[in-house]
């Protein structure tokens, strides 16, 4: 019964494998396969090259991955600021109306990207914020906040409640409790919640794609701009920013994949 | 729960104050947008020819109901969306069933099954264009090995759907078993044990015992998907850039030619609006007929 049971595990586990992962190892492989052999599919083993990873910079695609890593970590840390601040009087203060506000702030993200992309691009292009960073990181702050609400308010409603009470009996203003008492214990849940966000701006595309041309485009408009060329598909290079693209999203799942799981798990209920 | 009013004092206003910000940004950049492609959706906006929008008195809904072209967009939505969905959620069970039963290294397991629907979307698109590639993809390579047909994936109607379809598959299946799985873990298990008592085995055990209990989570990821896939882009402007033709070209990328390529951001408006307005509407029906049609099997 048990080696049933065993043997079991392993093919299961084998298929889950097989369906996940060669079509990823694939691309990985592309990346690495010399120029002259590319097409040659018969050719699975070969001595790698890392011409492209070293060159990567030097072929135009450093700065897009730059425009990725500084648009998606500025607009998560804008969410966090904006969002954690609404956190806690969601999470600390009883008031009317508490749970219409909060419903006003989590139906938008039920609003899919194209409801909004008309206005967003005529109200940047009014802005002369077109191709900037800047419009990236104004979009990108707004797009997580309910998310990052819904986070941080499951992390600081459990903050037990005698702390901060006893704070505020002994004199401590608002600003002082926020910032000796709160803050250092709401940690866990502003990784979480930044991790999250920065995921799915570092994912983003439609946007970029919308307002950004060349000086402020990101790495997932890029990998659109090769697939949309007349050229001849350079299959390495795309292979290649596909893989850089990846690299993080895979460090992420490997360093918190439990609060990930968590967090997805509750964002896609709540989204 | 809250801070007494006590403790808190004159401050408890300024703590209100804290959601202003989060408040107001939404309002600017989610909502006002929002309303705005309403708006714009009863104009005439064709932003080459019209310097302002301008009321056409519902001219864009009657294009609507006489658009062949949008029909064609929403009929193959529908196929996308509905076959896509019951793909994952079959796959998504039978994954999810899978780390019910505990298999060594469960949670890497499930991170690495998860990996397609964190990465990016047009990583997603870009990986299943290169399988499918003539030139360096292993699919085609595979049929000209066994002599099988010689196939434009992409650039075949049926096969472009396909591809289309599997790519889907494989990016929200781990969606689907995430949220199955996260249900799998809290059902009750004494029920389970008396069932197998009774002598109740395999199939009977799940079809009696497992799938009743977890079928409202089955209902609500489905929707999820259902929802998400018909409104599918990102992967599409990868893989087929809607075609060939526009054998691909699903409602989203219909209304992103009408506003970006057309420049006709008036109709582009009306079908969001109208399209929109009717996937609500479906969507509460379905949860609807779903939560009266659960009950009596919960009350059994």
């Amino acid at each position: 019964m048990t080696a049933r049971r065993r043997w079991g595990h392993l093919v299961g586990i084998a298929l889950v494998l097989a369906w996940t992962l060669p079509p990823f190892l694939y691309l990985v492989m592309l990346s690495i396969k010399p120029e002259r052999i590319l097409i040659e599919r018969s050719q699975v083993f070969f001595w790698p090259t890392f011409e492209r990873y070293r060159d990567f910079i030097a072929s135009g695609l450093g700065l897009p991955i730059w425009n990725s890593l500084v648009t998606s970590t500025l607009g998560s840390a804008g969410t966090l600021l904006l969002g954690g601040l609404a956190a806690l009087t969601f999470s600390f203060l009883e008031f009317r109306g508490k749970t219409l506000l909060f419903l006003v702030i989590l139906i938008p993200r039920m609003f899919p990207p194209i409801t909004t992309l008309i206005p967003i691009q005529l109200m940047l292009k009014t802005l002369g914020l077109i191709d900037t960073r800047l419009a990236l990181i104004i979009l990108f702050t707004g797009f997580e906040i309910p998310l990052a609400i819904w986070v941080l308010r499951t992390f600081l409603d459990e903050i037990p409640r005698e702390l901060t009470e006893s704070a505020a009996l002994d004199g401590a203003s608002l600003p002082a409790i926020i910032a000796r008492i709160i803050l250092p214990l709401s940690g866990p849940g502003m990784l979480a919640a930044f991790i999250l966000s920065f995921i799915f701006n570092w994912n983003e595309f439609l946007f970029p794609l919308i307002v950004t041309s060349f000086n402020a485009r990101t790495g997932a408009v890029a990998m659109m701009s090769f697939t949309a060329g007349y050229k001849k598909l350079q299959w390495g290079s795309l292979a290649t920013l596909g893989v850089v693209m990846t690299i993080p999203v895979i460090l992420f799942v490997l360093a918190f994949r439990g609060s990930l799981i968590r967090g997805f798990t509750a964002g896609a209920l709540k989204g | 729960m809250g801070m007494s009013w006590a403790t808190l004092g004159r401050s408890r206003m300024y703590f209100w104050l804290l959601t202003a910000p989060a408040v107001l940004y939404i309002v600017v950049w989610r909502l006002a947008p929002a309303l705005y492609t309403v708006w714009l959706s009863l104009t005439q906006y064709n932003i080459v020819y019209d310097a302002l929008p301008r009321w056409n008195h519902f001219e864009n809904f009657g294009r609507i109901l006489r658009d062949g072209g949008l029909r064609g967009s929403l009929s193959l939505s529908v196929q996308f969306a509905v076959i896509a969905t019951a793909a994952e959620v079959l796959i998504g069970l039978a994954v999810a069933l899978f780390l019910d039963t505990d298999p060594p290294g469960r949670n890497l397991l499930l991170g690495i099954f998860l990996l397609p629907m964190i990465m990016a979307p047009v990583v997603v698109g870009t990986v299943w264009s290169t399988l499918f590639d003539r030139t360096v993809g292993p699919i085609p390579y595979l049929f000209q090995v066994l002599r099988g047909p010689d196939i434009q994936w992409l650039a075949t109607p049926a096969t472009a759907m396909l591809a289309l379809l599997l790519a889907d598959a494989w990016e929200w299946a781990p969606l689907v078993a995430l949220l199955l799985f996260a249900a799998l873990q809290v059902l009750p298990r004494e029920q389970f044990e008396a069932a197998r008592v009774d002598g109740a085995a395999g199939w009977q055990l799940f079809r009696r015992i497992t799938l009743p209990q977890i079928a409202g989570m089955i209902i609500v990821a489905a929707g999820l998907r259902v929802m998400d896939a018909f409104l599918e882009l990102d992967k599409v402007f990868i893989m087929t850039g809607g075609g060939p033709g526009t054998s691909t070209q699903f409602i989203s990328m219909f209304v992103y030619k009408q506003a970006f390529q057309f420049y006709e951001l008036g109709y582009a408006s009306a079908v969001i609006t109208v399209v929109l307005a009717a996937l609500a509407l479906a969507y509460a029906m379905y949860l609807r007929g779903y939560g009266r049609a659960l009950r009596p099997a919960d009350s059994r």
